[in-house]
């Protein structure tokens, strides 16, 4: 569904990624791994239409993406969790859940979208007429999965959820990502928590310094020895 | 912006200071008093757009309060030789008191960054020029014997002289380590914090430069006109030509507020025979297109006709290009 | 006693224009991130709009507001499309400098053509009713000066509504919070600026008509107007309209309390000390936000 192929992109003369080429299928769970300044960021980014790759193709569902802008992305069915959330702080949750269906197709939906994250998350139901700024980090981060998924995706992109997180809420967070994915929407997660990620997704790919080092099954990669040593740290040693 | 200095800007400096010192002939030349009036605007129109480039064009801030300093010059100067003081002196003493003036509120100023800063010197030029227009509501006329005695050729080769000035300042302060410094700051202010460079010290080196020469406008201004109201060498048309001067030229290189002077003075004569005022709207609308499109201004537009011209030369000889 | 507070009352109703005035330029820099200093010349448009309509149909400039508006939106939305577009490709800090320079240029394009036109001429509405006054004890309200109030405080109020309620409204105020964001989530920001430039102009066009009709208006007020918006667009900060709006009802007063203090001619300077000291020592305003 999501192809990438050759991409390259710098910021200035700072190379950022170069001949990144990664897929993900319909339905897939697709972690996206690697070390701080790998470029992670920069590949959302890319698909999402905010940073302008300086070379190599997008495509969704055969579409060329790169001439798409960043809004109209979203109507095709891409949404994004950025990094940091980036929620509209100085609104409640209902309203940034709202704004999330703001393009016509997922406007249609957003009556369905909008019991569907509240199912999801039922926390946020009780404070709907909060303001976002006033709610904490795990919280925060619901609302900012829920206002994605308000787009009706079927390719959502997740950029380091579990960061600054508490461990139970990134629990919920990741289990809400295993029943998104059962309704058939794709997604491409961003982490940091190596071992969480693996063990959620069924491919993943692993970038270092802008260039894709390794790829492979989640469970796989969870026993490569490369893997363990970079990224699972001494406590992975025993297997 | 264009780095300054280089050897186009050498070249202009010559070339203006050749026009000047041929222009130092004009009054052994003529008698016309209306062209020497006409040269004497110009001059001094010079002076003020690239004493406000100083601060625009290489420190990269946008001052639009420039009038204060030249109405402060000008109030300065006016006040002491009416009283006696011989008129080079008071001039002086008028770019002093502008200078001082801009120093003591220039670590507050820059405080603020771009649109605050420009809205805040805009502010704090209003404030001086109402405040002197209620302390000193009356027409400041000179005294009779002055008037009988008056002689343009002074107020001219003062013009002259200040305007020469103000172009070797500024083509000193290309080359100088302040220049280059400042050109640090324009560019990446926090950068150049980073490697040293005091960027508020710069930023007042520059202000204290540009304030002293329109501070001596303000000065010559004040020798020139035989009765104006104090107050309007304060009113923000002054900054605002400084402003539209330096821009259609090209800011931030040396010739451009040449340039721009001498256009927009040519063009606002002919045009306010014609029709008053209309060239505020085509100079409104010149403005905005330089900002969009052409924000080099004439310097850009010539250094880009220049570089077609070659290009065509170089075809119509064979040679690719 | 009795003079200071009718002066008070005097720069109260006065300050509630400054507030409309002013609401319609922090809307614009608030999402735009551009500052139009040529607002104050669409408020002096606004206010020849009320006067022809008057002067030559003979319509009440009260009613002339449901036409100065939409004709005020239209004109907004034309600057934006064919000026401004362009001003907010640029990057912020590009941006904020540009929109200044550009703003300058219509500002004087703007002038000159008024004075071509209209000549350089005081106007004023003098309606039937103009010289109506509410007595409250020994205080006269100009009846027109408190409808004007009035009026302005409900435009403000209904702009307040827009963006509170109006999907597009809170589509406006989500790219001026974060306008990467805005585009992630699905919201062409383009459309957000046009829609918020067409209502910083009606707003601007509403308060030129008021003007006409309870003051007077001449090419020059441009300017003046320009810079009372950003006072109390400094003093207010960005983000809240009615906070705005009180932020122009104090500077109408504190200009009051300087004239009652230090004589007519000085109560401009008491504004723009306020203004200068509010930038310097706060930027952010009384009501903003901390992050500028």
């Amino acid at each position: 569904m999501l192809e990438l192929r050759g991409l390259e992109a710098a910021y200035g003369d700072v190379p950022a990624l170069s001949g990144v080429t990664l897929r993900v299928g319909a339905g897939e769970i697709v972690a996206l791994l690697g070390p701080n300044g790998a470029g992670k960021s920069t590949l959302l980014g890319c698909v999402s239409g905010l940073v302008r790759p300086r070379a190599g193709s997008i495509s969704w569902e055969g579409e060329n993406l790169l001439t798409i802008a960043p809004h109209l992305i979203v109507e095709r069915g891409l949404a994004v969790v950025p990094e940091g959330r980036r929620l509209f702080g100085s609104m409640t949750v209902e309203d940034n859940l709202e704004l999330g269906a703001f393009s016509p197709r997922a406007r249609a939906a957003r009556r369905e979208s909008l019991a569907r994250v509240f199912a999801l998350f039922p926390d946020l139901r009780a404070r709907r007429r909060q303001v976002v700024r006033a709610l904490s980090g795990g919280q925060q981060q619901m609302v900012a999965v829920g206002r994605a998924l308000m787009a009706s995706p079927r390719l959502l992109m997740l950029d380091e959820p579990s960061l600054g997180i508490a461990p139970q809420l990134v629990r919920a967070i990741l289990d809400a990502l295993v029943e998104i994915n059962r309704a058939g929407v794709a997604i491409l997660l961003v982490e940091q928590n190596v071992r969480a990620a693996l063990t959620l997704a069924h491919r993943a790919y692993i970038l270092e310094g802008g260039r894709v080092v390794g790829e492979g099954a989640g469970a796989d990669l969870l026993r490569d020895p490369h893997v363990r040593r970079a990224y699972l740290g001494p406590l992975a040693a025993g297997g | 912006m264009r780095s300054p200095g280089g050897s186009t800007e050498h070249a202009w400096t010559v070339a203006i200071l050749v026009a000047f010192a041929l222009l130092a002939l004009l009054p052994l030349l003529t008698a016309r008093d209306d062209v020497l009036n006409f040269v004497f605007l110009v001059l001094l129109s010079i002076t003020l757009a690239q004493s406000w480039n100083i601060v625009a064009g290489y420190a990269g801030q946008v001052n639009l309060g420039h009038a204060a300093f030249f109405g402060l010059g000008a109030l300065t100067a006016r006040t002491l030789w009416i009283a006696g003081t011989p008129v080079v002196i008071a001039m002086v003493a008028g770019a002093a008191v502008a200078t001082g003036f801009a120093l003591l509120i220039g670590a507050a100023a820059f405080r603020l960054r771009g649109a605050y800063f420009a809205i805040g010197t805009l502010a704090l030029g209003e404030i001086l020029r109402t405040t002197v227009g209620n302390a000193l509501p009356e027409i400041s006329t000179l005294p009779a014997a002055s008037i009988a005695g008056y002689r343009l050729a002074p107020r001219y080769y003062l013009a002259l002289a200040l305007a020469a000035l103000s172009v070797l300042a500024v083509a000193a302060l290309a080359r100088s380590r302040l220049g280059l410094g400042m050109q640090a700051v324009r560019e990446d202010e926090d950068a150049a914090e980073a490697t040293g460079v005091s960027a508020l010290g710069l930023k007042l080196r520059a202000l204290a430069l540009s304030t002293a020469l329109a501070g001596a406008a303000g000065g010559v201004f004040a020798y020139y006109h035989i009765s104006y109201y104090p107050s309007h060498p304060f009113g923000p048309g002054w900054t605002f030509d400084a402003l539209l001067m330096t821009f259609i030229g090209g800011v931030g290189t040396l010739q451009g507020p040449v340039l721009g002077a001498v256009l927009y003075v040519f063009l606002k004569e002919y045009l306010t025979v014609r029709w008053v005022d209309f060239h505020l709207l085509i100079f409104g609308a010149l403005f905005v297109a330089i900002v969009l499109i052409f924000p080099g201004g004439l310097v850009q537009a010539l250094v880009q006709a220049g570089n077609g011209a070659r290009r065509r030369r170089a075809r119509r000889r064979g040679a690719t290009t | 006693m009795t003079l200071l507070a009718q002066q008070i009352v005097l720069g109260l109703l006065l300050g509630g224009l400054y507030g409309l005035a002013a609401a319609g330029l922090s809307l614009v820099f608030g999402v735009l991130k551009v500052l139009n200093v040529a607002h104050g010349e669409l408020i002096m448009l606004g206010g020849y709009g009320a006067y022809w309509l008057f002067a030559l149909l003979g319509m009440d400039p009260f009613a002339a507001l449901l036409l100065v508006i939409p004709g005020a939106l239209l004109l907004g939305a034309g600057l934006y499309t064919g000026l401004f577009g362009f001003v907010v490709r640029a990057h912020e800090e590009t941006r904020i400098k540009n929109s200044l320079l550009v703003g300058f240029g219509l500002a004087l394009a703007l002038h000159a053509l008024a004075v071509r036109l209209w000549t350089a001429d005081d106007r004023s509405i003098s309606t039937g009713y103009g010289g109506a006054v509410l007595t409250v004890g020994p205080i006269a309200i100009p009846l027109i000066r408190l409808a004007s109030l009035l009026v302005a405080l409900a435009l403000i109020a209904g702009l307040h509504l827009l963006l509170a309620r109006w999907r597009w409204g809170k589509a406006i105020r989500a790219t001026a919070e974060d306008w990467q964001a805005a585009l992630l989530t699905g919201i062409d920001i383009r459309r957000a600026y046009l829609l918020a430039f067409a209502l910083g102009t009606a707003l601007a066009g509403a308060a030129g008509t008021l003007v006409s009709v309870g003051y007077s208006i001449s090419p020059s007020i441009g300017l003046e107007w320009t810079l009372k918006a950003l006072i109390v667009v400094v003093l207010a900060g960005l983000g809240s309209m009615l906070g705005t709006f009180v932020a122009g009802l104090f500077v109408g007063v504190a200009e009051a309390l300087s004239a009652a203090a230090f004589g007519g001619p000085y109560r401009e300077v008491v504004g723009l000390v306020i203004f200068l000291v509010v930038l310097v020592l706060r930027p952010q305003g009384l009501f903003g936000r901390a992050s500028r």
